[in-house]
């Protein structure tokens, strides 16, 4: 029988963390309180030590929090990472994603500044200032920057964050071996925006069970032996992985099924994944490793940054290989990435301007198809939210 | 192909636009058979982030046939893709014109399901080799290069 409107918002018969009120998607200042207790105060992915490869070289960044910043890597190789700000009247510095700057020089009115945030330089600095100028108290804002075990680029607007050490826990260290076995590079960036909820977008990342909108997944995984003696792990902090299968890669006729290649020190065609959070999600499905990271632009926009990573030692064969495997599942015309986001893109469009409750329920001994992940996440997220995602207008929330 | 300039230059453009409108239409058999048996089909651009040239897609004919074959099989964003082209340059091989290499600008617009909105999805060039010796002019190779990189839900059909 179907419900009328009061019955569609009445909460489920289920215990509390295995629901969600469906307004923590949609209600802009929810989204405004999650950048604020939330992305201002974790450890974000900014980028890959091998995109600022040389002294002197930046990248851009667009924090989740709202700020724009650049990382530069210093003569000392140290990468640092400033708000992308200058101290007189606020103009970009850097414009374009990427470079090579000796002198950060503003193009409003030619401020400079070093790749420690100094400011070294203003223009007719006697003139104007006589020596009422301090530059010491007119340097860049610095925000933490950390580089972990495979060259990726943290950064943390809380000056008084915890260490990325702390934050992430054990939780990598499912993938330390394969991650840090030989050096990485970039070999394939693209961004997404869509019109969904990050948290949405994390969701699907958390839960295999959605495996079942994937033609290839389903073929060449849930059709395999040993894809439901999988295991989801929790760690502190809403981190967590699901244990490794071998991918049946010949199960599915519209790619070349011979793999030869695999990844260093990894499983032959295993496939690994972990999802931090509150939005990043390391995807390794032998021979290639993507890296999910997010910036959440609005209630219902995020931009999701896909990087495709390789080892540095390949052969150009090997990295044709990869490259391969990668854009066929993954790249912007892959097979799997397009299903992932036209879901979410869905769930997004069913959800506007409903309320009730979607589910975060199945128990299945915490395999595959457990929705533990979703669960965990949420955990986390109640937590730093001060409230349940299944009461987020709770008055008095019982959870600190 | 005996022809004069100008009807070779006509053939060639007809040739590009009929590639597009077969594909607006998911006619895919019709597009592959506009091909030459070896094919080759790339997307590509270049990102300024990583400061990296992109492959994106790349298919010989069999393993193009074999995506599009496979196509219904998947979960896809059936909203219309319309590709609108013009072609820019023909540069011929030699006095012979066996081969023609061709850029053409290309737009491709997505219209919502419910027929309410266009919007510009890409925005890219076609980099063609055109092979000329038979009776008709045919496909030998197409590189998509891309301008526009952030392509929203992606798309499992081929620009």
């Amino acid at each position: 029988m179907s419900r009328n409107a009061e019955e569609f918002k009445q909460k489920p018969d289920l215990p509390s963390s295995h629901f969600v009120d469906t307004r923590i998607y949609t209600d802009p200042d929810i989204f405004r309180e999650e950048q604020e207790k939330i992305f201002k105060h974790v450890w974000m992915i900014a980028c890959h030590e091998s995109e600022l490869p040389n002294p002197h070289d930046y990248r851009t960044y667009q924090h989740p929090a709202g700020a724009n910043l650049f990382l530069v890597r210093g003569e000392d190789m140290i990468i640092r990472c400033f708000y992308n700000f200058c101290t007189h009247r606020g103009n970009t510095l850097l414009y374009d994603p990427s470079g090579n700057a000796k002198h950060i020089t503003c193009i409003f009115h030619l401020w400079s500044f070093d790749c420690h945030g100094n400011l070294t330089d203003v223009t007719r600095e006697k003139e104007g200032y006589q020596d009422r100028l301090c530059k010491e108290k007119l340097s860049l804002r610095e925000v933490k920057a950390e580089v972990d075990f495979s060259g990726v680029v943290w950064v943390n607007l809380d000056d008084n964050c915890d260490s990325l050490e702390s934050y992430i826990g054990g939780a990598l260290d499912y993938l330390k071996e394969e991650l840090s076995a030989e050096p990485l590079e970039v070999f394939h960036y693209h961004r997404a925006i869509v019109n969904t909820n990050f948290k949405l977008w994390h969701d699907t990342n958390s839960e295999i069970y959605h495996d079942f909108i994937h033609y290839h997944n389903r073929k060449t995984g849930m059709m395999q032996q040993g894809y439901f003696d999988r295991k989801f792990h929790c760690f502190p902090n809403g981190h967590g992985y699901l244990d490794s299968m071998e991918i049946r890669y010949d199960a599915y006729e519209g790619v070349d099924g011979q793999r030869k290649l695999g990844w260093p020190k990894a499983p032959d065609a295993c496939h690994k994944f972990i999802d931090l959070f509150p939005g990043i999600t390391y995807n390794l499905r032998s021979p290639t490793f993507r890296l999910d990271s997010m910036i959440p632009l609005g209630p219902n926009k995020v931009m999701i940054e896909y990087r495709g990573f390789a080892p540095k030692s390949d052969t150009p064969a090997e990295r044709k290989q990869r490259i391969q495997d990668y854009i066929g599942i993954w790249g912007p015309f892959g097979r799997n990435l397009h299903e992932d986001l036209l879901a979410v893109s869905g769930q997004a469009q069913a959800l506007a301007g409903v309320q009730s409750h979607i589910l975060h329920a199945r128990e299945e001994g915490l395999n595959s198809h457990d929705e533990i992940g979703m669960r965990h996440f949420y955990a986390e997220w109640g937590r730093r939210m001060g409230r349940s995602a299944s009461d987020p207008y709770a008055i008095n929330p019982l959870i600190p | 192909m005996e022809q004069n300039s100008y009807d070779t230059e006509k053939s060639i453009k007809e040739l590009i636009y009929q590639s597009c409108l077969l594909l607006d239409e998911k006619k895919f058999n019709e597009y592959l058979a506009l091909c030459e048996e070896d094919f080759h089909y790339t997307i590509t651009a270049y990102s300024p982030e990583v400061r990296a040239e992109m492959i994106w897609m790349n298919e010989d004919k069999a393993s193009l046939k074999k995506l599009l074959d496979v196509y219904p099989r998947h979960n896809s964003d059936h909203a219309p893709l319309s590709r609108h082209t013009t072609v820019y340059t023909i540069d011929y091989d030699d006095d012979k014109k066996k081969e023609a290499s061709v850029v053409s600008a290309v737009q491709v617009f997505k219209t919502s399901l419910d027929g309410g909105e266009t919007s510009l999805f890409a925005v890219a060039k076609f980099y063609d080799t055109i092979k000329l010796n038979g009776d008709q002019p045919r496909l030998a190779s197409r590189n998509v290069r891309l301008d526009t990189r952030m392509l929203g839900l992606g798309s499992h059909i081929p620009f």
